[in-house]
């Protein structure tokens, strides 16, 4: 008797689960066809990984979330495929003089409020970025003296300095342009406010965002009648819900739940190189990682297709040096370096270092996987002589130490484009003498040199040499060790169509992202 | 009576002071310069500039003496003004008040459907001593101890969205949105809850007066539903509110996975973002709340079992 009733208050309380969640549509999409058609009455939805913050302020990562969005845009963008900049509000551009930019704004576009897009309006948004409490990364008084309006259709870009990369600064989103009436004094209101084939209607704090099509979008018909795009910090949430269809297209997946998703119906996974890569950064000022073949010693003391197959379980790619090999600065296509322990232990030998000097690594722990990483490290240099410990701690905690040259090893990463797409801001800010950001206390006159006449080269191909020529310098001097190139993930529905993965995830939703009848 | 409310205003005073007090001063007393947090907070980056940390730590006022900068917060807040968020740059109470209603449901659905399963677990156990039912019952929920909430909410996803597709994984859009967080969240609860009715109606069975009322010809049934049901609900009611009061602000894994927004993953994010004001607004929130209930609380405990009524003088 009593195990019936037991049953029956089991059976009860699934029912009552069952039945709570009948309203909720959460089932297996269609799976896609030969030849699917868009039906412009559907609707999207789009997780990602971040939630606005500042008040929608252009000079924060809210401008990364308005332009997903298909909201913000920009006087140019980045295209990947091409690996160059091309037009977006501006239809093209000059360089008049060594110190100023001229780009002409597109005829005919008009912002979602009804008025429309001029030089004057268009100088104001810039300038109001410019004037930011907090310096927008891409855009800001130490690389841009102010932008004027010159006629109706032009507006003219100063800079402090000859600058080449004045296009790819205003294709940052902090350099995003929105209507005079988005800014109230301190205050900016996007909504209904941008350019872009989507139109913001409503926010749920820290919750989503929803969108409508703009009917009248300078840039042609578009193929969605409206979209969703939800905040969902934890990436586990958001694997699953592209999984069960509750989401259509789920940014940055994490390493594990990708075995999950590879096996779903209905589900494809969609990876590309991303501009970050996992980094033992080494303190090149102080003994004995200021020895070249200490360093050296400790690169080929590393398993580096070990640790990519282990720890990443293949999402990333052993590291071939500072940049990942499809970057356009990259230079020749070499292999990753291999483990080679003998060599190892030579140069150790050669350069008089003895075990009673142990090193530590400081693992970040921001990154849950670098505890694993380290580990690894750890064990693979144990093998060549180096007792290490490891050393947990936040970012925020070790930096200063770092900074100040008071540690021997941090395992860390960074992304190499995260102002603008072109990696001088981060080979200036993290390698030269003077880098604001120089973990590893490199420095090297010929380095610099490189990286300063790089700055001023106007024509991208030469300039991409001189990347790729700083950047073996830098694998010579075994500055740091580039670990492993990481992967940007996304997951889509099968019906979804028109999706073009962008590894910074600045464009997801577009006039061309469609999605077939279900 | 006054003296009690008098007593239980107090602490409340006591209690908003000293752990608004207590948060204002974690960013100063944690690794990290706070106002860098704050930058990293509004821009993902690793750079940093030292001009934008100098104009930001100007216009929030954080170069002012930390005495000045918490009677600053006080005196707005005397005045009904919970400031403005740091790393959002919006009214603290847009976001406290919406975050609170989140975390009020979810507690109140959860804690209720704690006490539905737990009440005829704990009176069907205790009432068995020592048999079958009740150790069946003791050994289940007593395991709920020992599923933490990382390990239960990521399997209730796994079963009923991803397997059976019957409840959404994540999200806040409606009651359905509201089972699998609830789940997690009662686990815990239904194993103490189970536990102290047990107790109660244990102890209440072992009362002199059961027998008498037996005595004076009540059947067995009559005698428990009178005398040992009401009694042995004694012990729940306090822990039902210390339950209410901790996951106020304690439900930080399950509203991050599940992606609830409400005040436990707000202070979280708040704490860590070093965003002073929003952890400020949302402890005093919480912490108002939780002495309220738990005063609350005794009244009602007050009501079932006068014998107690000397502890609140």
């Amino acid at each position: 008797m009593l195990s019936v009733n037991r049953s029956r208050t089991i059976m009860c309380v699934v029912a009552l689960l069952t039945l709570s969640g009948c309203g909720f549509s959460g089932g297996q999409g269609e799976s896609g066809s030969a030849a699917p058609a868009a039906d412009t009455s559907q609707r999207i939805v789009v997780d990602n990984f971040r939630a606005p913050v500042a008040d929608w302020a252009l000079e924060s990562d809210a401008a990364y979330i308005l332009s997903l969005s298909g909201c913000l845009e920009t006087l140019t963008s980045y295209d990947h495929a091409k690996g160059e900049v091309v037009p977006m509000l501006a239809a093209k551009w000059t360089q008049s003089s060594s110190l100023q930019w001229d780009f002409t704004i597109r005829e005919g576009v008009t912002f979602q409020d009804g008025t429309p897009l001029t030089a004057e309006s268009v100088a104001a948004a810039l300038n109001h970025v410019l004037d930011a409490t907090v310096r927008a990364r891409a855009f800001n008084r130490t690389m841009i003296s102010g932008v004027t309006a010159l006629d109706a259709n032009t507006v003219r870009v100063s800079t402090p300095t000859e600058s080449p990369l004045v296009p790819y600064r205003l294709a940052s989103v902090n350099a995003g342009i929105l209507a005079p009436a988005a800014y109230k004094g301190a205050t900016l209101n996007p909504f209904g406010h941008c350019t872009g084939p989507f139109v913001p209607v409503s926010e749920v704090s820290q919750q989503s965002l929803t969108l409508k099509r703009n009917e009248d979008y300078w840039g042609g018909d578009v193929q969605l009648a409206g979209a969703e795009v939800r905040f969902i910090t934890n990436g586990a949430t958001r694997a699953a819900q592209v999984q069960t269809g509750e989401a259509d297209i789920s940014l940055s997946i994490p390493v594990a739940s990708l075995s999950a998703l590879d096996s779903a119906a209905d589900v494809k996974v969609l990876k590309k190189d991303s501009a970050r890569t996992a980094t033992l950064y080494m303190n090149n000022g102080k003994a004995p990682l200021n020895d070249v073949d200490v360093r050296t010693a400790i690169r080929k003391a590393l398993d580096l297709d070990a640790l990519a197959a282990s720890v990443y379980e293949g999402a990333a790619a052993p590291a071939t040096g500072v940049f990942a090999p499809s970057e356009p600065w990259a230079g020749e296509s070499k292999d990753a370096p291999k483990q080679d322990l003998d060599a190892a232990r030579k140069l150790l030998k050669d350069s008089g270092y003895t075990a009673d000097r142990p090193l530590e690594i400081i693992a970040i722990v921001e990154r849950a996987e670098f505890a694993d990483v380290a580990a690894v490290l750890q064990e693979n240099l144990k093998a060549v002589g180096i007792p290490v410990t490891i050393q947990a701690k936040e970012y925020a905690a070790a930096e200063p130490d770092v900074l100040a040259g008071n540690y021997d090893m941090l395992l860390s990463q960074r992304n190499r484009l995260i102002d603008i797409a072109d990696p001088l801001g981060f080979l200036t800010a993290d390698y030269t003498c003077s880098g604001s950001y120089n973990l590893s206390h490199f420095c090297d006159a010929e380095y610099d040199r490189l990286v300063t006449e790089a700055g001023r080269t106007a024509d991208a191909d030469e300039r991409y040499r001189r990347y790729a020529e700083a950047g073996n310098i830098l694998t010579d001097k075994a500055a740091s060790i580039w670990l492993v190139n990481e992967q940007a993930t996304d997951a889509v529905r099968t019906n979804v169509l028109g999706y073009v993965q962008d590894p910074l995830s600045r464009y997801v939703l577009t006039a061309q992202t469609a999605k077939s009848g279900s | 009576m006054l003296p009690f409310i008098a007593k239980r205003t107090t602490t409340l005073v006591t209690a908003v002071v000293v752990s608004s007090f207590a948060v204002f001063l974690i960013p100063y007393f944690t690794p990290g310069d706070p106002v860098r947090k704050i930058i990293r907070s509004r821009v993902n980056g690793d750079v940093v500039d030292d001009a934008s940390v100098q104009s930001l730590s100007l216009s929030l006022g954080l170069q002012d003496p930390l005495m000045l900068q918490y009677f600053r917060w006080l005196g707005r807040m005397a005045s009904g003004d919970m400031g403005l968020s740091h790393v959002s740059r919006t009214a603290v109470a847009e976001q406290v008040l919406p975050a609170l209603a989140v975390t009020l449901s979810l507690v109140v659905f959860s804690l209720g459907l704690a006490v539905l399963v737990s009440l005829p677990l704990g009176i069907a156990a205790g009432l068995r001593p020592g048999r079958a039912t009740d150790k069946v019952i003791t050994t289940v929920t007593q395991s709920f101890i020992a599923m933490p909430e990382y390990w239960v909410a990521p399997l209730l996803v796994l079963v009923f969205a991803l397997k059976l597709s019957v409840l959404p994984s994540a999200g806040w859009a409606g009651p359905a949105s509201m089972v699998l967080p609830a789940v997690t969240l009662a686990l815990r609860p239904i194993s103490y809850f189970t536990s102290a009715v047990r107790s109660g109606i244990l102890e209440a069975s072992a009362a002199e007066h059961v027998p008498a009322a037996r005595a004076r010809g009540l059947s067995q049934a009559q005698a428990v539903l009178r005398h040992v049901v009401p009694n042995g609900l004694v012990p729940l009611s306090t822990l039902f509110a210390v339950w209410f009061a901790g996951l106020l602000g304690g439900s930080v894994i399950v509203e991050v996975i599940f992606a609830v927004p409400g005040m436990g993953r707000l202070l979280f994010n708040a704490v860590i973002n070093s965003d002073v004001p929003l952890a400020q607004g949302g402890v005093v929130v919480v912490v108002a709340l939780a002495v309220t209930v738990t005063t609350l609380a005794d009244f009602v405990h007050r009501l079932l079992s006068p014998t107690v009524e000397g502890s609140y003088a």
